[in-house]
């Protein structure tokens, strides 16, 4: 099945009130930032989005896949879920090694045939992170940013969905444009949880969340991309000084101009 | 009534997860809540002050809480046969007992960062729900890798994922329980419990006092006639095993080879 679109059904806040909005189309190839103060409903919207809620959750949202109700097989069975969730956690728990955790994935998610992507997954895990990971390295070993790595390389190769939930990207310690670029393939859905302005301006648009609720939508405009733009030029150049400092420069001249967009 | 056992080792978010589920259902249905335990607990008076339901608490000392359970099953279903829901909180100790009945609903909270599905034993074969908890701690591979596991050693359970700090899941768990049929006629354990010593230890599902105490003189009889070596070759572990399984009419007892020397 191709998807399409995502429909979110408005459902209740915190105090029980209902959201304030009739419903919300998401459609293949968007990405939508999900944006708010902490505790405010960031990660139960995704949970929401991760379990195909239909009035079963705490808010009582509802999702809707092209426009029909979802069957129990998308949201129960690995090889047919649609949803592929990088979570904030930055360990694993399982004592295997890092070969052995993506063979069992693979044939988890009903994709036992394609054991040649191990090493792709790795190599490309490696892209993300400065500390290269070893094939044979055991899992609780790893960084947290190993980890986080390596959970991005395994929801782009081995899960596969059509639909991402991204959680806080940016505290993971990885090269986080490398990595949404990896995820957020063309056709895909992608929602982003952030408090990065700059990942939360180069969306779509953004849903803004106060005490549980969807209060607000917010359509990027070409100002907003523009001010991402710059605002990556500014990230760029931190890591430009950061690394002539660690290679024993001198850092004694200014640069002021950004090249426009 | 309704029956429903809830299991789970210690640290598994039982209590967590049972509270989100007595708040649903507290306004449409009357309950009583019981809580088993080795030495102490205050469970029963923490939801008793919060949910205004009856509870109560029962405290296995020196007793295996499994066997203390199915003893007591029989008295409290007797006392409280007018409630809607009778709720069972149970921690399975030894892992080699299953607290469930053959009837009502049998529920495992198992704490997703604990071990292996595969360490579990009767507690999660036997479970009809398999509430997996604290998966928010875990990335989403992980947890598919985990389901996978599970339904390996349990491939009927019906899994529902919860989370005892934010009571998602428990709408789940709500529903199965509205739908379920009520629990009437005898009840037998799920899985006869391991060999030790008293008439649940020769092997039985009896929830029956003066049956189970029949079944004890029988194996008390065989015992004395028994080497008690454990020799083995009867083909059975040990001479308790051997028993139970003479009792169960599965050997005839002159399947050991001592009673046959002891005869000629």
């Amino acid at each position: 099945m191709v998807t399409k679109k995502i429909t979110i059904f408005p459902g209740k806040d915190k105090k029980g009130d209902k959201e304030n909005f009739d419903r919300l189309e998401i459609l293949a190839g968007q990405k939508i930032g999900i944006v708010g103060p902490t505790g405010s409903g960031k990660s139960q919207l995704l949970y929401d989005i991760e379990r195909l809620a239909q009035g079963n959750t705490r808010t009582k949202r509802q999702i809707l896949i092209n426009d029909k109700k979802p069957s129990a097989e998308f949201r129960h069975n690995p090889t047919k879920k649609i949803i592929g969730y990088l979570t904030q956690h930055m360990n694993f728990l399982t004592d295997t090694t890092v070969k052995d955790f993506l063979e069992v994935h693979l044939d988890a998610r009903g994709k036992g045939h394609k054991k040649h992507l191990i090493k792709e997954i790795i190599e490309s895990a490696n892209k993300i992170t400065g500390e290269p990971i070893v094939s044979e390295a055991n899992l609780l070993v790893l960084s947290g940013g190993q980890s986080r790595a390596l959970m991005v390389a395994d929801l782009a190769y081995v899960s596969e969905s059509p639909i991402i939930l991204i959680d806080e990207i940016e505290n993971a310690g990885i090269r986080k444009e490398k990595a949404l670029e990896l995820l957020s393939k063309k056709g895909k859905i992608v929602f982003l949880v952030t408090h990065d302005p700059r990942l939360a301006l180069n969306t779509d648009k953004r849903l803004v969340m106060r005490s549980g609720a969807i209060t607000q939508i917010i359509y990027t405009s070409i100002k907003e991309r523009g001010i991402a733009h710059y605002l990556s030029w500014i990230e760029e150049y931190i890591l430009e000084v950061r690394e002539d400092i660690r290679l024993g420069k001198r850092v004694e001249e200014l640069k002021l101009i950004c090249t426009p967009m | 009534m309704r029956l429903i056992v809830f299991g789970g080792t210690p640290g598994s978010g039982k209590t967590s997860v049972i509270k989100y589920v007595i708040e649903e259902l507290k306004r449409d249905f009357s309950m009583h809540y019981v809580k088993f335990d080795v030495l102490s607990t205050d469970d029963d008076a923490l939801i008793k002050e919060r949910f205004h339901i009856s509870t109560e608490k029962k405290l296995a000392g020196d007793l295996c809480p499994d066997h203390y359970g199915a003893l007591e099953f029989p008295k409290l279903i007797e006392k409280h046969k007018n409630k809607d829901l009778f709720i069972v909180e149970t921690a399975g100790l030894c892992l080699r007992c299953s607290p469930y009945v053959n009837k009502g609903l049998g529920i495992m909270v198992i704490n997703i960062t604990a071990g292996k599905p595969s360490s579990y034993g009767p507690l999660l074969t036997e479970a009809d729900i398999v509430a997996i908890n604290k998966g928010d701690l875990i990335s989403q591979a992980e947890r598919e890798i985990y389901r996978i596991k599970l339904l390996g050693v349990n491939p009927n359970a019906n899994l529902v994922e919860t989370n005892g700090l934010t009571g998602e899941g428990s709408l789940d768990l709500v529903e199965s329980i509205k739908n379920m049929p009520p629990t009437e006629g005898k009840l037998t354990l799920k899985k006869s419990m391991p060999s030790a010593i008293c008439g649940y230890c020769y092997g039985n599902r009896i929830i029956d006092p003066q049956a189970v105490y029949n079944r004890y003189e029988k194996g008390k009889k065989l015992k004395n006639l028994l080497p008690n070596k454990n020799c083995g070759a009867c083909g059975y572990k040990s001479c308790n095993e051997f028993i139970r399984a003479v009792l169960d009419g599965l050997v005839e007892k002159e399947k050991c080879i001592y009673l046959n020397i002891k005869r000629q």
